[in-house]
């Protein structure tokens, strides 16, 4: 990851969302993102020049435009028609982003589109985080990893957010996956964790 | 054999789906993909289909699709006859909200000026004496007072296309309850879809939220009407039935928001016997 002094970086086009400028690269703010938030509270996954990343609920595309100053190419998969038009835009200048208007819950109507990925991300408001997450583990090559930001308070309201926490891990494991790091992202999102998994098999 | 979206993949070859990007999405669309035994594709079979030359013209390529794919899908979900109304009736709402709101600021900030002046014994209609104050104060006070009239007028104009616009979105609700509650109704429930597929008893409490919720947790009385209320059979019949009207209007335009979704078309015998069975309970109106 690239960092000036401090402060994580991507470098690519600007002015996607207002985003402040440090020495030509673009500042990618721990507060709007929760991938930057996880740079900063825990190790993450290193984004590479050469990686194919699968991105579920890319949302206005904010933080993809991020992922894709780092890498190859970019699935990105937005369900709403409204962050949709934003994603659209951001993608028309990204030649790396390929935008995908499907439901996460169904990758098999993505399917015929998503190549294999080295890295698959998912940020989806959903109950069922976890099945979805695993569900479309399908499309990550062995060896490669899963970066779940768990929204704890769309799991369930009334349970605990360390509960909903823990469940989630022992969910990812139980389905196979190799748990390799699990953060709260305080201060900078309340009541979200990143979950950092690799699937088995395959060169480590 | 394996079907993406370049074309089907069979053992030692790939048969090219061809044909224009409207064409593509359609095969798109029409893919049954099993995820069980569900293997990624590869992006060099799609070399030997002979669809690219290189990874470039690969993305290149999928990106058009996806494209066109997406936005025909937004178009779609942006076409529904329902879709512009809800965003006119939250418009509506939110602007009687503000001109609620700033009416009684302007009023606060004219009685500081004026020290005798006072409501009490005087029937004036908030709007009568936001006009007093356009006319009667000089600067940003009286521009105020003259946006909250301007404003006023253009809210009047778009209720007016609300009720023009749910008659023809929402026939039969319309004829049971008024267009513009009709609207309301629908806006709560998050589009005509979703209000279709709501029980009645749903529709019924529709817009109170509190009050039900604080019944559900606490066993205070449930609520009798949300949104409803505001048609005046619920409102003005009598206290003790008002419970019942609610609830067989609710049954009824349930089936009316069925009928709206489903044939869109006011269904005239539909509405005859549901209008004669509310005001059955509902006693002397009409």
């Amino acid at each position: 990851m690239i960092r000036i002094g401090d402060v994580l970086v991507s470098k690519g086009e600007g002015n996607v969302y207002g985003e402040r400028m440090l020495g030509g690269a673009r500042v990618w703010d721990p507060f709007r993102s929760k991938l930057a938030a996880l740079y900063y509270t825990g190790k993450g996954v290193e984004l590479l020049p050469g990686m194919r990343v699968l991105y579920l609920g890319a949302a206005n595309g904010t933080t993809v435009s991020h992922v894709a100053d780092y890498t190859e190419v970019v699935y990105a998969v937005e369900f709403a028609p409204r962050p949709m038009q934003d994603l659209l835009e951001v993608a028309r200048r990204r030649k790396n982003i390929v935008p995908i208007m499907a439901d996460a819950c169904r990758p098999e109507l993505y399917a015929p589109l998503v190549e294999a990925v080295d890295l698959l991300y998912q940020d989806v408001a959903q109950p069922d985080q976890a099945a979805i997450a695993i569900r479309n583990c399908a499309f990550l090559r062995p060896g490669g990893h899963l970066i779940l930001m768990l929204k704890t308070r769309s799991v369930d309201v009334r349970k605990q957010p360390a509960e909903v926490f823990r469940e989630t891990v022992d969910t990812l494991a139980a389905a196979g996956l190799t748990v390799q790091e699990s953060v709260w992202l305080i201060p900078y999102h309340q009541d979200h964790a990143a979950i950092v998994c690799t699937k088995p098999g395959g060169i480590p | 054999m394996r079907s993406y979206w370049f074309g089907d993949v069979v053992d030692g070859g790939c048969i090219p789906s061809g044909g224009n990007t409207e064409a593509l999405v359609r095969r798109l669309h029409s893919l049954r993909t099993g995820m069980d035994d569900f293997v990624p594709l590869d992006w060099e079979d799609a070399l030997t289909c002979g669809i690219c030359r290189d990874r470039a013209e690969y993305l290149s390529f999928l990106r058009e699709l996806c494209f066109a794919a997406a936005e025909m899908e937004i178009r779609e979900q942006y076409a529904g006859k329902d879709v512009e109304l809800l965003q006119m009736v939250r418009t509506l709402d939110e602007m009687d909200e503000l001109i609620n709101r700033l009416s009684e600021r302007v009023t606060e900030w004219h009685q500081v000026r004026n020290p005798s002046f006072s409501r009490k014994y005087r029937r004036t209609p908030a709007h009568v004496l936001v006009k007093n104050i356009a006319r009667g104060n000089k600067g940003a006070l009286g521009r105020v007072a003259v946006h909250i009239e301007e404003f006023s007028a253009a809210r009047t104009e778009l209720a007016k296309e609300v009720s023009n616009r749910a008659n023809r979105v929402l026939p039969n609700t319309s004829a049971l309850i008024g267009g513009l509650v009709a609207a309301r109704l629908m806006s709560h429930a998050g589009g005509l879809l979703p209000l279709s597929r709501m029980p009645a008893s749903a529709i019924q409490v529709l817009g109170a939220r509190t009050a039900l919720f604080a019944h559900l947790r606490t066993h205070s009385p449930s609520p009798k009407h949300g949104i409803i209320f505001q048609h005046r059979r619920v409102h003005n019949a009598p206290r003790e039935v008002r419970g019942k009207v609610a609830r067989a209007l609710a049954g009824k335009l349930a089936i009316a928001a069925r009928l709206d979704h489903f044939r869109g078309v006011p269904v005239p015998e539909f509405l005859e016997k549901a209008q004669a069975r509310i005001d059955l309970l509902g006693g002397s109106e009409e």
